[in-house]
């Protein structure tokens, strides 16, 4: 096979993909520490994805494997389905990517940094270099040096940097970093319009709100491991249900919720009852513990059904993990 | 932060993709233009290469100038041979090495210590090419340096040489035949006879002036006898005679073919220094301790090697770049570190280790070959 067929075959593949990152038994380890333990990560096209976990995880290490920045030591990946390393010129060409904390030459300006990681793209990015700086609100500093620039400009050159390969796929490590409020609203508007313009965003956060907010999915990594993975909305939906309820008598009404197996745990707070109801459970279960506190005399004065949060999951998943061992 | 609306949707194969070669070795033109463009906005490294490459010779000439100009009796001409000799192989060559040095370890360390690498690795651009995009970058910026410095040394000694040449502390005109010499010898006997050295045979006792001491009178000799000037003149016609294959490598100021061979080999010399420094510096990641050593193997490690006769490191002290180098300077000029010049230039000098060219020459290039090698080597395979 000639190298044109292969190379034609390679990109047929790739187009056919409908992941944009692809990994399965990926590993690398560092000495005794296994920082990314065979990790099985599906990345659709075309989404905001959060990969979230909390400090020390390994969400940076898979980056940095993901990106060629460092070896794996087993398993195989692919960046919009072009294996990697064998086809990694041709994968990053189409990709951008913040690792860490975006550095940059101090004594040049945003727009001299920006020549030079165009030069090192396609010829077109030369041309992208304007647009980029204009989109990420740097144009009126782009003839400033960097060493004068503050933390979230840099945070804003580096998603220029982004963008001059006009890539497909984002990967975009801890990009909140250093903004303020107004700089976290505009990059999650951003990574919106990223995301409506047909590109894929991975989102590498411990932030879980700002993940909630922006993504569409998500996955969990702890200790180098993804423990789970998928749309927001089904991982949500599997989680247990809470209830707070305000009554006339909570301790009547604990005893009464005690004799039946509908909860999982309840408790008197200052804020009346709190029930924990467990994942899967129907909401007209709500209506049930309505019923048996009323026929059993006691006065309902506020039922309300507590949403669950990306959070409260977070921190459920990863305590179930840390109670297991 | 200005949310623009995009214009376009990322198109499925990038524009310009045909024209896209990133898994190239081959630096593109752009490519190294950039890494020009980042080495030479560097202003307090290239304020310090100028000052130390140009600087230094050029506040040096301009004193002796203005010397020689307000006082010419104390001072002699700012220019000559001498001076050309002393600065171009004592301080340019020297310098140009440093120099050279440390803008190869800046090249070879930045990208990795201002966080730029990883940028420039994202963007799936070979790591080879991104390695060998700084060696033009960096002699573009090196030769054009070392040549203005070594230009400003040849133009200050040829137009500000000595009209007569000091031989021996005489003033003697320059470029005579040697009946040309014989016969000035032989209008300026005391001269010749008192101050040019004579270790012959044949010389009848004469004095060195009217009353001076006899010269070549054998030890408990009375004074010489009545001497005629005609014996003064054939004694320093004699003088002369002998000492006129000593007085042809007296120049008033280089010659055209000395200046170009000591250009090349000081910017050789300046080359060499780069391609050590990059490559030394990309292989230990940082810039400081890089320069050091470089300092340490120009300054102190290549005059020790060069002068100490160690039986049983003879092959080792060969293998030294600055000991290759010195075999290689031209005649004329003396060696880095002492010693005297000669026709020969370092192939002339007992002095230095014994080395011949042919060796002198594969060991340069084994170090050229060597450091970039190993710094490319560890270019693509260091975690970014």
């Amino acid at each position: 096979m000639n190298t044109a067929t292969f190379t034609d075959t390679a990109a047929n593949q790739a187009a056919e993909s409908r992941w944009a990152v692809e990994t399965h038994g990926l590993t690398k380890r560092f000495g005794e520490n296994v920082a990314v333990n065979g990790v099985e990560l599906l990345v659709p096209r075309g989404c905001a994805f959060g990969y979230l976990g909390p400090n020390g995880a390994g969400k940076t290490t898979l980056i940095r494997v993901l990106l060629g920045l460092t070896h794996a030591d087993a398993g195989t990946m692919s960046l919009l389905g072009y294996p990697v390393p064998r086809h990694r010129d041709t994968a990053l060409a189409r990709v951008g990517a913040i690792v860490d904390e975006p550095r940059f030459h101090g004594h040049l300006t945003g727009r001299q940094n920006l020549q030079i990681l165009a030069a090192a793209r396609e010829p077109a990015a030369r041309d992208r270099i304007g647009p980029s700086l204009e989109r990420v609100g740097l144009l009126h500093r782009a003839d400033d040096r960097v060493s004068k620039y503050s933390m979230g400009m840099r945070q804003r050159l580096g998603v220029a940097a982004c963008l001059l390969g006009d890539p497909e796929l984002l990967i975009l490590d801890e990009p909140m970093n250093g903004l303020d409020p107004a700089g976290m609203h505009d990059m999650r508007d951003m990574i919106v319009s990223l995301v409506a313009e047909g590109r894929t965003v991975v989102l590498s956060s411990h932030l879980l709100d700002e993940v909630e907010r922006t993504c569409d999915a998500v996955a969990i990594v702890d200790r180098g491991n993804v423990i789970r993975q998928g749309p927001i909305s089904e991982l949500l939906a599997g989680t247990s249900l809470a209830l707070q309820v305000e009554c006339s008598e909570p301790d009547r009404a604990r005893s009464l919720l005690e004799g039946t197996t509908m909860a999982a745990h309840i408790e008197v707070g200052s804020l009346g009852l709190g029930i924990t109801l467990p994942g899967g459970t129907a909401r007209d279960v709500i209506a049930e513990i309505n019923r048996i506190l009323v026929e059993g005399g006691i006065s309902v004065y506020r039922l309300q059904e507590i949403q669950a949060s990306l959070e409260s999951w977070f921190l459920q998943v990863t305590s179930r993990l840390g109670a297991s061992e | 932060m200005t949310t623009v609306p995009a214009a376009t949707a990322p198109t499925a194969t990038p524009a310009g993709a045909s024209r896209d070669h990133r898994g190239s070795p081959i630096p593109t033109g752009s490519m190294i233009a950039t890494r020009f463009m980042e080495l030479r906005k560097r202003r307090g490294l290239m304020i310090a290469l100028i000052l130390v490459n140009i600087g230094i010779p050029t506040i040096f000439l301009t004193v002796r100038l203005l010397a020689h100009a307000f006082d010419p009796k104390s001072y002699g001409p700012a220019g000559g041979y001498n001076i050309y000799t002393g600065l171009s192989a004592g301080v340019i060559y020297v310098f140009g090495f440093i120099v050279a040095a440390t803008l190869g370890c800046t090249a070879g360390s930045v990208d990795l210590t201002e966080g730029m690498f990883r940028h420039l690795v994202v963007t799936g651009r070979s790591r080879l090419a991104l390695y060998l995009a700084r060696i033009p970058a960096g002699l573009a910026i090196i030769v054009p340096l070392v040549a203005i410095g070594f230009t400003i040394v040849c133009s200050v000694c040829v137009f500000a040489a000595p009209t007569r040449l000091n031989y021996n502390g005489v003033n003697v005109p320059a470029g005579l035949s040697r009946a040309g010499f014989e016969s000035w010898a032989g209008d300026h006997p005391n001269l010749v006879i008192c101050d040019f050295p004579y270790n012959g045979p044949g010389l009848p006792n004469v004095p060195c002036g009217p009353n001076g001491p006899v010269i070549n009178a054998p030890s408990g000799s009375q004074g010489p006898g009545q001497i005629t000037p005609a014996q003064l003149r054939a004694a320093a016609k004699l003088i002369a005679r002998q000492d006129y294959s000593i007085y042809t490598t007296q120049f008033l100021y280089p010659s055209d073919s000395l200046m170009i061979k000591t250009g090349l080999w000081i910017e050789l010399e300046a080359v060499t220094g780069f391609f050590i420094g990059l490559g030394l510096a990309s292989l230990m990641g940082q810039r400081t301790v890089a320069v050091i050593l470089m300092i340490v193997l120009e300054i102190v490690l290549t005059p020790i090697l060069s002068r100490a006769n160690i039986p049983h490191l003879l092959n080792l002290q060969r293998s030294v770049v600055g000991v290759a180098m010195a075999h290689l300077a031209p005649g004329g000029l003396p060696v880095f570190g002492g010693g005297g010049g000669g026709p020969g230039g370092g192939q002339g000098n007992p002095r230095l280790v014994p080395e011949s060219t042919t060796v002198a020459v594969c060991v340069i290039v084994a170090w050229l070959v060597s450091w970039t090698v190993l710094g490319a080597w560890r270019m693509m395979t260091r975690d970014a």
